[in-house]
């Protein structure tokens, strides 16, 4: 239960930073891709370095225990990838 | 503390700003809940809790039963949340509205028509769902998540996203690119 509790209070988080960083707009997601705006990569770079740092710290402190990383089977990463991004750059999602 | 409350109700962060409130997000969801944040996954738990429901037999394989077993989960929980987070933000800059057509580029793209939208984002939400499904995740599930614990799937993820997402937007747009 409070584990149910401490998902929705992070993702009111969550959806908080993503309308702020504007990902909730097509034009911003869509720009990216057109190099006009990088915003996306700026948000999710940003993100990536604070949490690597968060996340190695701890660890090395013994805090926590990484949860299961997501496996790595090259061919099906890739064209996941490739499919997801038609869908990305169409939607804006 | 006045700066701050102003910086909170503007519209648009910099976006290094929101991607350090994203960090510490990430990094909280470990360390409290031992979880990754993600989005895509969360609808696939939904589908297969339907799935289950309407037709259980065509629901009755690996991928629902191991991979992305149906139920509310915690990414459900997330998503919830999620949904109400981004509302909060639109609140904060007194920007929330009801529209149908949200952009005003898309128009100017594929013509103001409203079921246009509608339909391309519902086809193209099917399209980013199935390649989320191949990969294992989205941009938040796998990018983001997988990235921050450098996971390699990460970036080979975000290399093949980025390809496509390029291509595609330089065939929606030709002349415009």
């Amino acid at each position: 239960m409070s584990n149910y509790l401490i998902a929705g209070f992070l993702g009111v988080f969550f959806g908080f930073s993503l309308n702020k960083a504007g990902l909730t707009k097509y034009h911003k997601i869509v720009d990216v891709f057109r190099f006009t705006d990088m915003a996306v990569l700026k948000f999710m770079m940003t993100a990536l370095v604070v949490a690597m740092i968060g996340l190695y710290g701890l660890r090395g402190l013994g805090l926590i225990v990484f949860p299961s990383v997501p496996s790595t089977y090259i061919v099906g990463n890739v064209i996941g990838g490739l499919i997801f991004g038609i869908g990305m750059a169409l939607t804006g999602y | 503390m006045k700066f701050i409350l102003n910086y909170i109700r503007k519209e648009e962060w910099s976006p290094y700003v929101a991607g350090i409130l994203l960090g510490v997000v990430g990094v909280l969801a470990v360390l409290l809940s031992n979880s990754l944040l993600g989005a895509s996954g969360a609808f696939e738990n939904i589908a297969g809790l339907i799935g289950k429901a309407v037709a259980p037999q065509a629901f009755d394989n690996m991928y629902f039963n191991f991979i992305m077993p149906p139920g509310i989960t915690w990414g459900v929980i997330l998503l919830v949340g999620v949904f109400f987070g981004g509302m909060l933000g639109a609140f904060s800059s007194s920007t929330f509205k009801w529209r149908l057509v949200s952009d005003d580029q898309w128009k100017k793209v594929f013509g103001p028509q409203v079921w246009k939208r509608w339909v391309l984002a519902f086809l193209g939400a099917i399209v980013l769902e199935y390649g989320a499904g191949i990969a294992g995740g989205c941009t938040s599930g796998l990018a983001i998540s997988g990235g921050m614990l450098l996971a390699p799937a990460a970036f080979l993820f975000i290399g093949g996203m980025f390809a496509s997402g390029i291509l595609t937007a330089m065939v929606v747009y030709r002349k415009g690119y």
